[in-house]
């Protein structure tokens, strides 16, 4: 019974008394721990050099100056030469250039913003050929003099030709300085293009350009009238859905005669729109479609919550193209008288607005009321809704108001290629503050890609501005430069402090690197203990 | 004194090891024909198949294969394409399943005698260089093989049909044929096993070692570089002719990819037993490379340290190495853990100086019941979510690194012994 105690007594004593050191270790078995710690530091050796390969950032070289100099409109100077011709068969060659440079003369003296520029020139005397070559050489705008009774001018509804009739006598004669004609003639010009200047120097002034190159003279009321409208325009966009609903309050009318309207009405403003944007077209019918306001007058506050956006099927968006929606109600609710018509004062289609309203960046609403038991809309009633939804088209796509069509639209070509030569640059300088002030962000090569197209075609761009060309290459820009700042792999890494790596890797690694670091300390100590002891052997050797 | 008892009981006799082979595979073929639903449901247990291991994908793989369409197309497939062959060879699975079957118990019969042929050559007890004190105490090949045999996670292997249970094969018969002294059919086994899982070519150096010990006399090489050198020349040369045939097989160099890349790039994050899936389907996108090389890098930084340190003992070496790959490589399952459990037993005689055996026990026990409910909690159940799984396996992967450690001590402890003879039946303490 005693005996394992005393025995597990007498191991516990020996232990105790006998606590002598350790027998030295084997110098084959330092050999062997120092050979297995390295071959683990190894491995980590090997691993260098993958780790700086798998977790440096690439960052795609970004000529940052350059992008910065777009941004801030160092790069382009936004001038917009519109040349006019002046067609004045009537008159002598000599007469004619006298003319010209007198009403150059006026025009530079009125006006004050430098890149809105108009240059005369003389066309020779009309031909069906020679006209029609001029308008293929971006001429923005004729003007033809025909002597007649009186001064007076008149803009051609279907060309951009500005006919202006003169008395014989207001001729400048070769020496005078000064002519009441010719100063007439450039006060047309200039209210002919006041509505364009005001625009891009609006756009210009909203947007990063150094001071000296903004124009001056933008009164208050004139800027709030164009923010106003910029407000309610659609953002550019090569192609837009046009979405046309036929909601009815009750049963009927079921049907409508929407193809052959478009078709009639609506088809040639699309047409002439068409090389600045692409349109898709859908139409749809709703019976028993409740608005969202019920009473049976509508007064202004009704008119933004009337859409009923939460039965009504107007997609958001389809295919990616912004969608203008163009409602017909067919109802019996009406405009009540307090709501003011000058809802929209300066829009061309005040007539309208007992019936309509525009809803900015959206689309249009047109209330009609026909008799209960009609079950077709006709074609001849959808003419005044469909002329209706055309006009505040123009108005959505953020056409100018004043002027002859041929004129609004090649302004309308002109101040969407400022728009997104100015758009393009933003974003240049955006992704260029972005990549200086996040040095940790990831920039794929796709990126610089982008960027390098885009400021090719903003040269271009600037180039041939005010040109169909150079709408084109500003649609490219705009493309690329948003393409190359939306990069989905550089999304991701937006945010990704450096903080994160070390939660990364100390969690990780850390436990594996002690024991490495412990060995690889434990190594370096005994081979300097060695040394030590080895020198010592040899000055007691000397000493001996 | 009791010599003769101790070689009845060592060596195994003949009529002992063909009743035992008869009555694995006769409980195998009844649980593949009584059971019906029981291989199939098996098949699809995550703990069982891996992406390069299923049966289910196999199947995928042989159908494209035999309709003429790169096996490889639509992302499912990740094994080996001479696989393909062999198995079309086979009567249509569809019809004569049985083929299959006895396919699959045959391949463990193959490992099973492996094994027995390994524990009855004694490697275990007493290498070339060094003898234990304990060799005597240890269990015979019958032993062993029964308990691979009648191992669960083996039957379920086998059940599930795991692709695995080939490697497994491979691997045993590698061992075996080193230590019988045929380096050269060991080496050909190896790259076998290298071809179709590629991470059993981390045990070349142990390998080569076990081979270098164990040559024959009559034609042995003395320089072990020498060795080394034409035995990993022949290991590169099986491997290139093994890939030269997938290549006329398959048409295109599109397997590398499809089989060992998804194996480096752990492309298919299905979840599994190991540690891998959970940790990359967390992992931010920008670090993942980074990662995969550190777990890769970990996995294979153990070979030469161990090899190294348990020089003498290249046997031992290789059943750690097989633990560890057990636990950290990427698409790991229990056929792994069978073979590693498989080569415990042949350290019968360190058994006496493992400190945590009951507890590895209970974890392993513990982590088997719990991993499939917590699975199920989490897939079917809705009740639970990954984390559930997630904590199992890491228990699971805990239970398995302290069998590897407290083996790793009991080996270290028995050839200090030799030693240090003193010392014997001591206590130690870490200075």
């Amino acid at each position: 019974m005693t005996e394992p105690t005393v025995v597990a007594g007498a191991v516990i004593a020996s232990d105790k008394s006998t606590r002598k050191p350790p027998p030295p270790e084997k110098a084959s078995d330092v050999r062997r721990r120092t050979w297995v710690i390295l071959s683990f530091w190894f491995i980590v050796l090997c691993l260098l050099p993958i780790w700086w390969r798998t977790t440096t950032i690439y960052r795609a070289n970004l000529p940052l100056d350059e992008m910065l100099e777009w941004a801030d409109g160092k790069a382009c100077r936004p001038v917009f030469p519109l040349r006019i011709s002046i067609q004045a068969d009537a008159l002598q060659e000599q007469e004619a250039q006298n003319l010209l440079r007198l009403t150059q003369h006026a025009l530079d003296d009125l006006n004050d913003f430098s890149g809105h520029h108009l240059r005369l020139q003389l066309s020779p005397p009309s031909t069906v050929e020679h006209q029609s070559r001029d308008r293929d050489d971006d001429t923005a705008l004729i003007i033809r003099l025909v002597p007649g009774e009186f001064t007076s001018s008149t803009l051609d509804p279907y060309a951009p030709i500005l006919d202006i009739t003169y008395p014989p006598n207001t001729i400048p004669s070769p020496t005078s300085s000064s002519s009441s004609l010719a100063a007439y003639v450039a006060s047309q010009l200039r209210t002919t293009f006041a509505e364009e200047q005001a625009i891009i120097s609006y756009l210009l002034s909203t947007n990063s350009m150094p001071t000296e190159h903004r124009p001056q003279g933008l009164t208050p009321e004139a800027a709030e009238s164009l923010s106003k409208r910029t407000t309610r325009s659609l953002k550019y966009a090569p192609t837009y859905h046009l979405t046309f609903s036929l909601f009815t309050s009750g049963p009927l009318p079921s049907s409508w005669d929407i193809e052959a309207a478009i078709d009639s009405y609506m088809r040639p403003v699309l047409d002439v729109l068409s090389p600045i944007h692409n349109f898709t077209i859908d139409t749809q019918v709703q019976l028993y479609a409740s608005p969202g306001v019920q009473s049976q007058i509508l007064n202004k506050e009704d008119l933004s919550s009337f859409v009923n956006a939460a039965e009504w099927p107007l997609s958001p968006s389809i295919g990616g193209a912004p969608t203008i929606n163009f409602i017909l109600f067919v109802g019996n609710q009406t405009i009540g008288s307090t709501a003011p018509s000058s809802d929209n004062p300066d829009d061309a289609t005040n007539i309208t607005t007992t019936s309509s309203w525009l809803l900015p960046q959206w689309g249009t609403v047109y209330l009609l009321s026909l008799p209960p038991s009609s079950p077709h809309v006709s074609l001849a009633t959808l003419k005044q809704p469909l002329l209706t939804f055309t006009s505040h088209l123009l108005s959505l796509t953020g056409t100018p108001q004043s002027g002859s069509l041929p004129l609004r639209l090649s302004t309308l070509a002109r101040i969407r290629s400022a728009d997104l030569l100015l758009r393009a640059s933003s974003t240049l300088g955006s992704l260029a503050r972005l990549s200086l002030a996040l040095p940790s962000i990831a920039i794929p090569g796709s990126v610089a890609d982008g960027v390098q197209k885009t400021m090719a075609h903003l040269r271009l761009a600037c180039e041939t501005l005010g040109g169909a060309e150079g709408l084109a290459h500003a649609r490219i820009a705009e493309a690329e430069a948003e393409r190359a700042f939306f990069e989905k792999s550089m999304v991701g890494q937006l945010y990704f402090p450096d903080e994160h790596k070390i939660a990364v890797y100390l969690p990780l690694l850390g436990p594996m690197a002690v024991p490495l670091a412990m060995g690889l300390l434990n190594i370096v100590k005994e081979w300097t203990k060695r040394r030590r002891e080895k020198k010592e052997r040899g000055v007691e050797k000397k000493n001996v | 004194m009791n010599g003769g008892k101790a070689i009845v009981g060592r060596t195994s006799t003949r009529t002992a090891v063909l009743n035992l082979y008869l009555g694995a595979a006769v409980l195998r073929l009844a649980l593949f024909t009584l059971f019906r639903g029981l291989p199939d449901l098996l098949t699809g247990r995550v703990e069982i198949s891996t992406p390069v291991t299923s049966f289910k994908r196999l199947q995928e793989g042989l159908f494209l294969y035999n309709h003429n369409v790169s096996p490889y197309d639509g992302g499912v497939y990740h094994q080996a394409p001479l696989f393909l062959p062999l198995f079309s060879l086979l009567p249509d699975f569809s019809t004569l399943p049985v083929f299959t079957y006895l396919l699959y118990i045959a391949i463990d019969l193959l490992s099973a005698n492996a094994l027995l042929k390994i524990a009855d050559a004694g490697e275990a007890g007493s290498s070339a260089l060094f003898t234990s004190l304990r060799r005597d105490k240890r269990w015979s090949g019958l032993v062993v093989a029964a308990v691979f045999l009648f191992n669960p996670f083996t039957i379920a292997t086998c059940i599930g049909r795991s692709t695995s249970v080939f490697t497994t094969c491979a691997i045993l018969h590698a061992v075996a044929k080193a230590i019988a002294g045929a380096p050269f059919s060991a080496m050909v086994a190896l790259s076998f096993a290298a071809y179709l899982s590629m991470y059993p070519l981390l045990l070349l150096p142990p390998l080569v070692l076990l081979s270098f010990d164990r040559q024959l006399p009559a034609r042995a090489t003395k320089s072990l570089a020498q060795f080394a050198t034409s035995h990993v020349a022949i290991v590169g040369g099986v491997l290139a002719a093994l890939f030269g045939m997938s290549y006329l097989i398959t048409g295109s160099w599109e397997f590398l990819p499809s089989t060992y890349g998804v194996q480096l790039t752990l492309s298919d994050l299905a979840p599994n037993v190991g540690l891998w899936w959970y940790f990359f389907v967390e992992m931010f996108d920008s670090f993942r490379s980074f990662f995969l090389a550190v777990f890769w890098m970990h996995l294979s930084c153990y070979v030469g340290a161990l090899t190294l340190r348990i020089r003498r003992q290249p046997l031992v070496v290789i059943t750690l190495l097989m633990g560890i790959f057990n636990i950290f490589k990427p698409y790991p399952s229990i056929s792994d853990s069978s073979l590693f459990l498989a080569m415990i037993p042949l350290y019968r005689h360190v058994f006496p100086l493992m400190r945590y055996t009951f507890l590895v026990a209970a974890i392993i026990m513990y982590t088997t019941f719990l991993g499939p409910a917590f699975y199920h909690l989490w897939i079917y159940a809705g009740s639970g979510n990954a984390n559930f799984f997630y904590a199992i396996t890491l228990v699971w992967g805990l239970g398995l690194s302290l069998l590897v450690c407290d083996l790793t001590f009991a080996v270290l402890r028995d050839e200090w012994e030799v030693e240090r003879p003193e010392m014997v039946g001591k206590d130690i303490r870490q200075i």
